[in-house]
């Protein structure tokens, strides 16, 4: 058993390593670490509430009272992460101390976090101004997403850096938050809804497109019906559809995104299903009689994983490209930042704001040329035939 | 070939019902669901008049049905064949020749296919557009880099195609509308629209006002053309670069001459020439006689057209085709850009793949010139797959002319489902659905079809 675990390992760490060489893929790779590592520290780059104060000598730290519960959850599952990957055990026991870990942590934050309801974001603003404290340290980016400036007045749609007093470098959206702050508190929203739409069409499109290809026959027809059904509707009608009926939640969106781009996996899964199907080690799978869900996940799935990972890795960028889509259609989250929101303020009036479609596009664009990035090399490496160097 | 043909048609029957349950099935157990009481909400209106418009919706639809009959009743009025009902929705007969009914939409009052009628074309008119710029691009591209495998040109396309491949479509048309529609910028194209309502009583061909004019434009574009194309043959790489780039600095400066004042900066004024001069260089100075052509035409054609228009004496109507084509070409290269990655991938797979195969080294040990056997043999060998990816391009066209036709404010289906979903009218969104998916599946209907005819391996009987 344990020379078969360490055989497959050592499968993926070819795999693996054949793509991370590219530099491409380093690349993408680097990007997507750089966005989360953005996320997960999102309140401590970007907030309006200092980090760190003293007034009349008592040190405080208002960020810290302010923490949102899912904010102490990343923090958590960041550090739990760190902690757990140079210890010298199994991927699988990793990954189960991973997730105890993170659920133990998540449990406990959400149920001793509570952050004040009531927020006014520019109390320690205006206090600073009357110099109330000795000193103040502010983060890098002084503005929290949903602090609209009120007290400094109109300060909509302002370019970058045309105020010399109060610096926004990439500009202010229609509603006066800054952009940039904006955009940091974003990331979260993109990873997050990229990594669990796809895993839910994964989880899908595996289940569907596996007994499909195991069983073929008269499953098979009914399966390509069903995948020919979701396929001859284009994806993001359907998911207008869903969104302007079911609402606006986030977390309805990850679900929605998910149901609505399994075939890709069914079908690649499925062939790759079909072709496994006849080989031997299936067959001498099944002749010793092993159960069903044994035969397709333990010993046919890791084989036929190949392309499904490459499809996870597109799949995961044309997730962000759907919510950045929905909400630039005005059909996304309602107060949240969200980079597809932020681009549709480009052109709303009759002028053209460049600054609202350069970064929260760009920001964008980088993010999904960073999975395809990784995709392409993915499938260089598990496709030599088709790789560049050929 | 005809029972095939049957048989899939047939098969096509199931998964258009089998999509509209997936729609209609959203829509009825959305919290809220599709009732008379959520269609009149928000109107303006004293509780009596709400109360009979509910009643009015009611009978009309049969809204306060419960959902699997209003299921049932929406396709018994779609389909052709069907039960026929009388006046107070009572049962009176079956008949094969009712004709399929859409029902109104509920929020134009409208009858659905007129709706569709007016809009279905306009979608399948940019998407017809498209599509050739998309194979035109992806063949040029796509065949080169097989035949240039891992050397600088396949990794660069490469990487350039998978970036063009990631820009979001609405970024794309943001960048277009506001910097070439805009005021503030190059104020060239219109903003939002299929025409102007100017154009609509003129001429169809653009028109000129003196002969003169009309042989000036003739003599420039000749004369350019030839120019540039003779140019572009040489094989005297440094003059091909410097003409180029001298061509394109100048058309650089007054780029930004065109700028309106208040836009215009020192920085911009040698930034863009640079920029414009590197770039036409770097077009000149490769090796790729196709894509070297195509370059310098283009440019031809500009030259040709300034030096045209700067001559020219009299006024000139735009005319309605040229009007049409003024309006389509932002959404169309917005449109069609996407499309190319995939596709010129897939060209260079197939290509590389027949390029490697033996009948091309048959080929080539017989003594055939490298350019006959790519592009007699190879080539058309390697359109079979090309063609089936035409079905598959379809539906990601239709998604991507609903958010070009939003930015664009075009009135196509796509903006068209966009409303009928916001307004949760029922009726247009099941149509909508049902022709969006009748479409694809004619897309895939057609590429089997034209694939057994390339391929005559394939057979179906």
């Amino acid at each position: 058993m344990t020379d078969h675990s360490s055989h497959r390992q050592t499968y993926w760490r070819r795999i693996l390593g054949q793509t991370f060489v590219r530099w491409g893929a380093r690349l993408g790779l680097g990007w997507v670490a750089l966005l989360a590592m953005i996320g997960i520290f999102a309140p401590f780059l970007a907030s309006s509430f200092p980090l760190l104060l003293s007034q009349n000598g008592v040190w405080s730290s208002p960020v810290l009272t302010y923490l949102q519960a899912e904010d102490v959850l990343f923090l958590i599952a960041f550090f739990s992460l760190l902690l757990v990957l140079p210890w010298r055990i199994s991927g699988a026991r990793k990954l189960g101390l991973f997730v105890l870990m993170v659920s133990i942590g998540g449990g406990l934050a959400y149920s001793y976090v509570d952050p004040p309801k009531l927020v006014i974001y520019e109390q320690y603003r205006v206090a600073e101004r009357e110099g109330v404290y000795d000193w103040v340290i502010f983060a890098p980016v002084p503005y929290s997403p949903k602090d609209y400036q009120r007290d400094l007045g109109d300060t909509g749609l302002e370019a970058p850096l045309s105020q010399a007093e109060r610096p926004h470098f990439f500009g202010t959206e229609q509603n006066g938050a800054d952009v940039l702050s904006r955009m940091i508190h974003a990331s979260r929203i993109a990873l997050g809804i990229g990594f669990v739409a796809t895993g839910i069409a994964m989880v899908i499109g595996v289940i569907i497109g596996g007994l499909m290809g195991y069983f073929s026959g008269i499953v098979d027809i009914l399966g390509m019906r069903l995948v020919e059904i979701f396929e001859a509707v284009p994806t993001l009608f359907l998911l207008l559809t869903f969104v302007a009926f079911f609402g606006r939640s986030l977390y309805i969106m990850m679900v929605i995104i998910g149901i609505t781009s399994w075939p890709g996996f069914a079908r690649y899964v499925r062939a790759e299903f079909l072709r496994l199907r006849k080989q031997d080690f299936v067959q001498a799978a099944e002749a010793a009689g092993l159960p069903l869900p044994s035969i397709l996940f333990r010993h046919m799935l890791p084989n036929g994983m190949g392309p499904v990972l490459v499809a996870a890795s597109f799949g995961v960028a044309s997730a962000i490209l759907a919510e950045a889509t929905l909400s630039f259609l005005g059909l996304g989250l309602v107060d949240d930042p969200s980079w597809g929101e932020m681009l549709n303020q480009a052109v709303q009036s009759s002028r053209f704001n460049w600054w609202m479609a350069a970064f929260p596009g760009g920001a964008i664009f980088f993010t999904v040329f960073a999975y395809n990035l990784i995709g392409e090399s993915l499938r260089d490496a598990i496709d030599p035939y088709l790789s560049k160097s050929n | 070939m005809l029972t095939y043909l049957i048989r899939r048609v047939l098969l096509m029957v199931p998964t258009l019902l089998g999509i509209t349950l997936v729609v209609f099935v959203v829509m009825a157990s959305s919290p809220g669901g599709i009732s008379a009481q959520s269609l009149v909400e928000g109107q303006n209106l004293d509780p009596e008049a709400k109360q009979e418009i509910e009643a009015y919706y009611n009978r009309l639809y049969g809204l306060d049905d419960p959902p699997y009959l209003q299921y049932l009743r929406w396709l018994n009025n779609v389909s052709p064949i069907g039960f026929v009902f009388d006046e107070e929705n009572k049962m009176s007969g079956f008949s094969f020749s009712k004709g399929a009914d859409f029902g109104r939409s509920f929020r134009y009052g409208r009858p659905v296919t007129d709706l569709l009628a007016e809009r279905v074309p306009i979608t399948v008119l940019l998407n017809v557009l498209s599509i050739p710029l998309v194979y035109m691009f992806a063949l040029l591209v796509g065949v080169r880099a097989a035949v240039e495998r891992g050397r600088s040109f396949d990794v660069s396309s490469g990487i350039v195609m998978l970036a063009l491949w990631s820009v979001p479509t609405m970024l794309a048309g943001v960048m277009l509308i506001g910097f070439f529609a805009n005021q503030q910028y190059w104020h060239w194209f219109p903003t939002a629209g299929l025409s102007d309502r100017l154009v609509l009583d003129q001429v169809f061909l653009p028109h000129w006002s003196s002969l003169w004019d009309v042989g000036l434009l003739f003599i420039c574009l000749v004369l350019s053309v030839a120019l540039f194309m003779s140019i572009a043959r040489s094989g005297y790489k440094p003059l091909r670069i410097v003409f180029l780039a001298l061509c394109w600095t100048v058309l650089g400066y007054m780029m930004v001459e065109a700028l309106p004042q208040t836009q215009q900066s020192l920085t911009l004024f040698v930034l863009m020439p640079i920029l414009f001069a590197l770039l036409a260089g770097w077009l000149a100075s490769t090796d790729y006689l196709l894509m070297r052509q195509l370059g310098f035409l283009s440019s031809a054609l500009l030259v040709g057209l300034l030096l045209a228009v700067y001559g020219m004496q009299g006024s000139w109507l735009r005319g309605f085709l040229f009007d049409r084509l003024w309006h389509l070409a932002l959404p169309v290269l917005c449109l069609s850009y996407g499309g190319f990655a995939g596709l010129a991938k897939l060209t260079r797979t197939s290509v590389l793949e027949n390029l490697l195969s033996d009948y091309a080294r048959t080929a080539r040990a017989k003594g055939l010139a490298e350019s006959v056997v790519l592009w007699r043999h190879v080539f058309r060998n390697s359109l079979l797959p090309l063609i089936t990816v035409a079905a598959s391009l379809l539906p990601s066209l239709l998604a991507g002319s609903i958010i070009v036709e939003s930015i664009f404010s075009i009135e196509g289906m796509g903006k068209l489902a966009v409303e009928a979903v916001q307004t949760r009218d029922r009726e247009l969104v099941l149509s909508i659905t049902l022709i969006g998916g009748m479409l694809t599946l004619l897309g895939y209907l057609l590429a089997d079809l034209l694939y057994a005819l390339a391929d005559p391996r394939v057979s179906y009987d």
